[in-house]
């Protein structure tokens, strides 16, 4: 079987998003499931832009999954996008 | 205490935020009164019974963000931009910090013990043999608590083994370690401010967000804007508070228009120095443990409702003071901002007359924001030398008061220590002994909130997160660096 590539996740540590949730995402090793973490190549990245982009519908903390930006985002949410995105 | 991210403080930074530009855009006088219209549109789900009560909590927050009590100065009839003129002629004073919605309150009802639908009415009724007080009944094959001669001991709680009984706190009431929250003849919240001592874990406890800080962020916000010269003193809990090191939070406070910026830690060797010298001479003459005074919710704590321990605390002023003293010795023109995870350090700022301002965290967070500064984005250049005071940023943890202390003390002067990590009701209750039997130990060090000052009514990150970020780089005072960079920028 082949080896599947690795889900890229960014989390934005941009001021915007931590101050306004974001700082609990990074705790994603204790609240992500092992097997997510081993399908996922996650990194912290600066401002994604999305706090200062008026068209945005959804509020920060955003995340970008497989090139796809997700706001609003919670402990939860992550978990259930990534178990989501990895059998996708 | 309530998990520190919620929908609450969500709310909370939109507020702020939202105020906060207009006000840089100087438009916050026609803006304000559509700001609550604006966060709160007509399609949003409420939390609350309807999107115009949530509008009417937004504009109590706004109020107090501008520094208004709202207890005593809600005027129905007058407008949020009415209030701001107010702001921007006089400044508010800094106490009381607290103040309460009672609208928001939901007059939750008094703490009890109850019997939930998980009731099996088992054979056994471990529940009805322990209740000390004869309280149970069974009726329709189900245990009862009786309201009127439950003690609220708990016994029953701990003994059933389908976990049915429930213990439903007054969870404002809960949280406050001196009983200085009450509930007034209608039943809303009211403070005792004769009790208080302002540690603010009422605030962070209440779920319907109806106890509010009085924010002193105008102030800073009008001399921002001003160009007056401002001294940011910052808390050594700040370290972990924002993404980027202890230098790019220096440079953030700079950009958002701080003229310089001095660590609390500096004043806090000052303190340690002090402490060690107090010490020596009290072990010398035997008169048994000394406490530190650092922490203000404890200072109050021993006035208010403690007074056999005003002599045990350090004679030593705060770190906060002596820093304070640094920024005036610097420049005697200066606005002294002390910005930190706490509440209490607004009374002790009233009390000492040095100080300017005082900012949370939180507030801080919202002020980045608003002017759009991203700390990670700032240079991570470090330069001089902080080697004398650096190990006193641990100040920010419970256990580095003493530690640092202990460090400063004569060599071979041995120092037991005794710690207080955190005062709740049980903490206050342990500490009344302490009149008939004294603490067997040289410092005790306490500290109001448990895990230190990184835990603080005001903080962005909760620890477990702050204590990762924190200690990324050994930086120093670049100030004057980083203010030549940005100069450069501009
Ligand atoms: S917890 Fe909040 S809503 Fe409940 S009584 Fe206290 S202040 Fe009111
Ligand atoms: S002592 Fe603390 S919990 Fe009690 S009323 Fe004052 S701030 Fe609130
Ligand atoms: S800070 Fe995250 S998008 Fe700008």
């Amino acid at each position: 079987m082949e080896k599947k590539e690795k889900v890229s996740v960014k989390i934005c540590v941009g001021t915007a998003c931590f101050v306004q949730g974001g700082a609990d995402l990074l705790l994603y090793q204790d609240f992500l499931d092992p097997v997510v973490l081993a399908g996922c190549d996650i990194q912290g990245v600066s401002c994604i832009g999305g706090c200062k982009d008026d068209a945005m519908q959804v509020r920060p903390p955003y995340v970008e999954i497989a090139g796809q930006v997700f706001g609003e985002m919670t402990q939860e949410k992550l978990c259930k996008l990534l178990q989501e995105a990895i059998h996708a | 205490m309530l998990e520190l991210n919620n929908q609450y403080t969500t709310i909370k930074r939109q507020v702020h935020t939202a105020v906060l530009k207009q006000f840089f855009q100087d438009t916050l006088v026609e803006n304000v009164d559509k700001i609550p219209i604006q966060l709160i549109p007509k399609q949003r789900t409420s939390n609350r019974c309807c999107i115009y009560k949530e509008r009417a909590m937004v504009r109590y927050r706004i109020m107090a963000l501008l520094g208004f009590d709202i207890e005593t100065e809600d005027d129905e009839m007058k407008s949020l931009s009415s209030y701001v003129q107010e702001i921007m002629e006089e400044d508010k004073p800094l106490s009381p910090l607290l103040t309460t919605i009672s609208t928001a309150c939901s007059s939750c009802p008094p703490d009890r013990y109850m019997i939930s639908e998980a009731c099996r009415g088992c054979f056994a009724r471990p529940c009805l043999a322990n209740c000390p007080k004869d309280c149970i009944t069974f009726s329709g094959g189900k245990a009862h608590i009786d309201e009127s001669r439950c003690i609220r001991c708990g016994k029953c709680m701990e003994v059933c083994p389908f976990h049915a009984v429930v213990h439903i706190p007054v969870p404002c009431e809960q949280a406050c370690p001196v009983d200085a929250v009450k509930k007034n003849a209608d039943g809303y919240v009211e403070i005792d401010w004769d009790k208080c001592i302002s540690c603010g874990k009422c605030a962070m406890s209440c779920p319907f967000g109806a106890i509010v800080e009085r924010s002193s962020i105008m102030t800073v916000a009008k001399k921002i804007k001003n160009k007056d010269h401002m001294t940011a003193i910052i808390a050594p809990a700040i370290e972990g508070q924002f993404p980027g090191t202890l230098t790019q939070i220096k440079g953030a406070l700079l950009a958002a228009g701080f003229s310089s910026v001095i660590e609390v830690s500096e004043g806090a060797h000052e303190t340690c120095l002090h402490e060690a010298d107090e010490l020596a001479a009290r072990k010398r003459e035997g008169t048994g443990f000394m406490t530190t005074s650092c922490c203000p919710a404890y200072m109050n704590l021993v006035d208010k409702h403690l007074p056999f321990l005003g002599g045990r605390r350090s004679s030593a002023l705060s770190p906060m003071a002596y820093t304070a003293m640094l920024a005036k010795k610097r420049n005697k023109e200066t606005s002294v901002i002390f910005i930190g995870p706490c509440l209490a350090k607004k009374d002790e700022a009233s009390a000492l007359g040095t100080i300017d301002g005082v900012l949370t965290f939180s507030e801080l967070a919202s002020l980045f924001v608003a002017k759009g500064i991203d700390v990670r984005e700032m240079d991570t250049t470090d330069s001089e030398d902080v080697s004398y005071f650096e190990d006193c940023r641990e100040f920010a943890l419970s256990g580095g008061v003493a530690a640092c202390v202990s460090k400063r003390a004569a060599v071979g002067d041995e120092i037991s220590l005794f710690q207080v990590n955190g005062i709740d009701r049980k903490m206050v209750r342990v500490m009344k002994t302490w009149e008939k039997r004294p603490v067997d130990a040289d410092l005790v060090e306490i500290m109001c909130c448990e895990g230190g000052c990184i835990n603080g009514p005001g903080v962005v990150a909760k620890p477990s997160v702050a204590l990762r970020l924190r200690g990324g780089n050994k930086a120093s005072r670049p100030v004057e660096a980083m203010r030549a960079i940005l100069k450069q920028k501009e």
